[in-house]
């Protein structure tokens, strides 16, 4: 079959009238050995051979906004509409930041794109008539400040009785992408990534049950990386990551278990379920090849989100059925984890009615449909295979230009990553405007708004109420305690000691988010944006 | 073109900044995590013709009133203000009360936002 180049995947990858036999031919897929059963090495086809027979993918639903006092009913409401993805928690952008809601630039900010949390009196908060044992699992996008939020939620076990093995605390802990496409970054790229790996190397010791970071290339797909990149680069900082943590002691051979990888699914219906194959595949041979990791420890945990890039704020209601097939799209793939936008996303953050409506199409899906009742039930088809060869292909190619520049650090450092990110999102949006990529209700099948959706509504009193909290919180400490404690986050900044112990005092003696991260930014310095003649 | 308050995702600024660029205009892109007093003085110190702001984060009232003030204590208030970004119906008016001159929303034109940043920019030489 001779590939029609005119008509290609969201990757550019080419796409024939279609598929058969010949085509896995010319690609070199062997289908009577390129396909071994899930369970097995390359693990394309899965990590288990039972699939979700023995067990659903978890339908995580993030949630987050105000205070901790709101956080928590959103997540009481959602953990008794059946949500099984425990507590994730969204940030908002002053504690991802690591700023103190009452700095300067925390202004009209606090509580807004995620909850608010100040210090270890917040967490307190957040969790209250939370059972972390029966919930199994939180989560939060903490990266910048991932070693704060490590040493909240182990405290806060020390501290309420809990056994850390009851429950999984999972941190998103990857800085590298934020200088990339997300931007919370505040310190030098390398103090950021010696941060990360302290973290995952204390948790290995401390809390192996836990995932101490989730390598995410959702927000450079969201930035503008095509699926195929989006893989790409994910891996080449989940290899950064792994060879810092080797340099520290810490083998990917023991730490594997424990490792996530975190992606977001767009509406190439087929390129996704095939990215996750391919993922699945490559993460395995760097492993294997790179790392030395036997087989039977190779198994990562593969998380999915829907995408919220092409939710649209016209005819908003059309979202769920976008979110349906991306979910759909994602289960394909054999995801562990999934977590699903709601409808008014584009709009604001979500409604609780929206955010169950994306909690029942998972349930919808994993019921009602079958599609739950076979492993990889797309594997064999010669458009999926041929995609996944594809895709494989890309991210082997990627890896070796990486390689070439240096690795993942030595890219971000020359803009590597952040100008193909640009470049794509710039095409898409000329496809857009030219009608060349069709978007309906709102460059196609556009009509005209006659009804307000109702929206999610920031209640303002939420800043004074945070406010209230940190300075009540400020005046218990014992001054002392809090200012040798700060030293000490310096001194191990300053050593080549890991930094946890002393972030995990600092946040026993009270110190706040913003003071701890002061401490940081004494050491290290800050990350510089700069004025740019575009 | 700037990108007020702590909101990191700035895939529409550079997005529309290159835009502006290929329609032949001069931009400056001051990056993320700008205060409007940042802003005002940027604008000052490059005698810009525009002031395009990214705003995701909800805060584009408050962002706008701050940025507003600025120019004003700096004299700059007829430098115009154009604001793209998940920005309500319901807050258009204020904004527009406060000097922004033109607002895009999610699923905007980049052809449009280019035109209307070409005609503003037009009448404040003129």
């Amino acid at each position: 079959m001779t590939d029609d180049t005119t008509i290609t995947t969201t990757s550019d990858l080419p796409i024939a009238a279609y598929h058969d036999s010949t085509t896995l031919d010319e690609l070199g897929v062997d289908e009577d050995r390129g396909f071994p059963p899930p369970g097995t090495y390359p693990f394309t086809r899965g990590f288990r051979e039972e699939g979700y027979r023995t067990g659903f993918w978890d339908w995580e639903m993030y949630a987050g906004f105000g205070s901790a006092e709101n956080a928590n009913e959103r997540y009481r409401f959602l953990l008794e509409n059946g949500a099984t993805g425990g507590v994730s928690v969204a940030l908002d952008l002053p504690t991802q930041i690591g700023l103190d809601s009452d700095h300067p630039l925390a202004q009209d900010e606090v509580g807004l794109a995620g909850v608010a949390l100040d210090s270890f009196s917040d967490i307190e908060r957040l969790f209250s008539g939370v059972d972390l044992g029966q919930a199994g699992h939180v989560f939060s996008t903490a990266n910048a400040i991932g070693p704060i939020m490590y040493a909240w939620v182990l405290h806060y076990c020390h501290t309420h009785d809990v056994d850390p093995a009851t429950f999984r605390l999972q941190i998103q802990n990857d800085p590298i992408k934020e200088y990339i496409a997300r931007g919370t970054q505040f310190l030098p790229v390398q103090a950021a990534v010696r941060l990360a790996t302290d973290v995952m190397a204390y948790s290995h010791e401390h809390t192996p049950t836990w995932l101490p970071v989730s390598v995410s290339g959702s927000h450079m797909k969201q930035a503008g990386a095509s699926p195929a990149e989006e893989a790409a680069f994910t891996l080449a900082n989940a290899t950064a990551y792994m060879e810092q943590l080797e340099a520290k002691g810490v083998k990917l051979a023991d730490f594997n278990p424990t490792l996530e990888i975190h992606f977001c699914t767009d509406m190439d219906f087929f390129e996704e379920v095939a990215k996750y194959r391919a993922v699945r595949r490559a993460w395995s041979e760097i492993g294997r090849e790179r790392f030395g990791v036997p087989d039977e420890r190779l198994p990562f945990r593969l998380h999915a989100a829907t995408s919220g890039l092409p939710l649209t704020a016209q005819q908003p209601l059309n979202n769920i059925a976008r979110i349906t097939l991306q979910a759909l799209a994602q289960v394909l793939g054999g995801c562990e984890a999934t977590r699903t936008a709601s409808y008014d996303e584009a709009l604001a953050i979500p409604r609780e009615e929206a955010a169950v409506v994306s909690l029942r199409i998972n349930q919808i899906i994993a019921h009602e449909t079958g599609i739950a009742k076979t492993t990889d039930p797309l594997g064999g088809s010669y458009y999926v295979e041929a995609l996944t060869k594809r895709i494989h292909q890309v991210i082997q190619d990627e890896l070796e230009r990486i390689g070439e520049l240096g690795g993942a650090l030595a890219a971000v450092e020359a803009g590597y990553f952040q100008e193909r990110l640009a470049r794509r999102a710039y095409e898409d949006q000329r496809a857009l405007d030219t009608g060349e990529r069709i978007v309906v209700g709102v460059n196609a099948y556009v009509q005209e708004e006659t009804v307000s959706h109702p929206r999610f509504a920031v209640d303002p009193a939420w800043e004074a109420e945070q406010l209230s909290h940190l300075r009540a919180h400020r005046e218990g400490r014992n001054e002392a305690e809090l200012r040798s404690a700060l030293a000490g986050v310096r001194d191990a900044c300053a050593s080549t000691d890991n930094v946890v112990p002393s972030v995990l005092a600092a946040v026993a003696a009270g110190a706040t988010i913003g003071e701890i991260c002061h401490a940081w930014r004494e050491v290290f310095g800050e990350f510089e944006q700069q004025w740019a003649q575009v | 073109m700037a990108k007020p308050g702590l909101d990191g995702h700035e895939r529409g600024a550079k997005v529309v900044a290159r835009g502006l660029r290929d329609a032949g205009m001069e931009v400056i892109y001051t990056g993320i995590r700008q205060t409007p007093e940042s802003i005002a003085a940027a604008a000052l110190q490059e005698d810009l013709d525009a002031i395009c702001l990214s705003i995701l984060s909800g805060a584009h009232l408050s962002i706008c009133r701050r940025l507003a003030d600025a120019m004003a204590e700096m004299g700059i208030e007829d430098i115009p203000v154009v604001v793209g970004g998940i920005i309500p119906e319901d807050d258009t008016e204020e904004l527009r009360r406060l000097g922004v001159r033109a607002i895009f929303g999610p699923g905007s034109n980049l052809d449009d936002i280019v035109a209307a940043v070409q005609e503003i920019v037009g009448g404040a030489d003129a």
